[in-house]
């Protein structure tokens, strides 16, 4: 697979390195960041920024017997890994709490149309969700509310005269009304992180909504 | 502190506890190089004299960091004490062509803190990194590099224009948004974005060959 082409803003890498991002915001970020190398130097620019930064701070005093205590957890067995779905054919990678949630919340939403929800903020409404669409397949016309952050993780659509394939990243934000397509040449895989709902824009999709729950 | 030093000089005999001072004034040729040893000689055989000498150094400081972002002392503390537990499970995935150990603990302790924050409200995937990402070409001066990356990102922050640095310091020391960030220093959203987007294209001019 080629480099993506299409890249998050400095701002969200910058919110990733200090750890301020929402968790799916978080997931749909790695996502790219894993197959990019190009924001992989942006973010480990930023990271170094927060190891000088911390490397920096005054001391705080520690307990008494903390190094004690801490020796004492060296042999300690390390927490399992976490437990993660398998891979499905020609996905990028992804974290394994993405497939995990495609393993196990998978559901059909309309013909063609799967979605299986990943995390949910509960303080925030805040959500992330695996969106999967079959060949040749569009989504209604529709905005959003706050915004919106997509990568796709398998196949490819087309959206207002780009075609977002692999690993590209797309920020959609209350300005963008549109209608993504899927390539006639397969499934489309994306993971998706939103604020809210989406706002349907004509009669199909808010047909759709209730079952489709995005 | 002064237990921690108690403790210290036990493990003194292992030889570590009177390397890391000289990299901390970063005097050195290759400031911090000597923490990455120390993780390297955890990988390679668990060796607890390095453990002990990175504790002491980094563990009063993460502690610190968890307490800017407003963590409890008690949950400051037990987040330091993970974090440096993680140092020494996971040293052997430690790259030292790729990032300073400051940088690499500074990532480690982010992630539990996101954790931790997590488990409070009883929601459940583990944050893992992407760190260990394949990357193409690593250059062979990347480790020398990376190991005075932490230097010289010091160096770069102290001639960033002062107002510049405190918006860099603020948003890495506080996981609020951007907006209220803005709020806090009673300027506009867009001044804070823009210092903030000057400060790291400064600091990538300045420090090219890390990125």
């Amino acid at each position: 697979m080629s480099a993506p082409t299409k890249h998050p803003s400095e701002d969200l890498i910058l919110d990733y390195a200090r750890g301020a991002l929402e968790l799916g915001r978080g997931l749909v970020l790695r996502a790219h960041l894993d197959v990019c190398p190009e924001c992989r130097a942006s973010l480990r620019l930023a990271e170094a920024v927060g190891g000088a930064l911390v490397a920096d701070l005054e001391p705080a005093e520690l307990g008494p017997d903390a190094l004690a205590k801490a020796l004492a957890r060296l042999d300690l067995p390390p927490p399992p890994p976490a437990p993660a779905g398998p891979r499905p054919d020609n996905w990028i990678r992804v974290p394994p709490d993405v497939l995990l949630a495609a393993e196990r919340h998978k559901r059909w939403a309309a013909p063609g149309v799967w979605v299986a929800p990943v995390t949910r903020d509960r303080k925030t409404g805040a959500r992330s969700y695996l969106l999967g669409i079959g060949p040749g397949i569009a989504v209604p016309l529709h905005t959003h509310k706050g915004t919106e952050l997509v990568c796709v993780l398998k196949g490819a659509y087309k959206d207002r005269g780009r075609v977002y394939y692999p690993g590209d990243f797309a920020e959609n934000d209350e300005e963008v009304e549109h209608q993504p397509r899927v390539t006639r040449d397969g499934e489309c895989v994306c993971l998706i992180a939103a604020d809210h709902d989406l706002v349907p824009r004509n009669l199909v999709a808010r047909v759709m909504q209730p079952f489709v729950r995005i | 502190m002064n237990a921690i030093a108690i403790d210290y000089g036990e493990y003194q005999r292992g030889g570590w506890a009177s390397r890391p001072a000289a990299s901390v004034n970063g005097a050195a040729s290759a400031p911090g190089q000597g923490f990455a040893d120390m993780i390297g000689a955890i990988a390679a055989h668990a060796d607890r004299a390095a453990f002990a000498a990175l504790f002491g150094h980094f563990a009063p400081r993460v502690k610190s960091y968890m307490l800017r972002l407003g963590a409890e002392p008690s949950l400051a503390e037990e987040l330091a004490q993970e974090t440096l537990l993680a140092v020494w499970r996971k040293a052997a995935s430690f790259d030292p062509s790729k990032a300073a150990a400051s940088t690499w603990i500074f990532t480690i302790a982010r992630n539990l803190r996101i954790d931790a924050a997590r488990r409070d409200r009883r929601s459940a995937d583990p944050v893992d990194d992407v760190s260990d990402a394949p990357d193409p070409e690593p250059t062979p001066d990347a480790i020398l590099a990376a190991s005075q990356s932490e230097a010289r990102i010091r160096t770069a922050l102290l001639a960033l224009p002062p107002e510049q640095a405190e918006v860099v310091r603020l948003s890495f020391f506080s996981d609020k948004p951007h907006s209220e960030i803005a709020e806090e220093l009673k300027l506009p959203l867009g001044t804070v974005k823009s210092r903030l987007r000057l400060a790291m294209g400064r600091l990538r001019d300045l420090l090219g060959d890390l990125a």
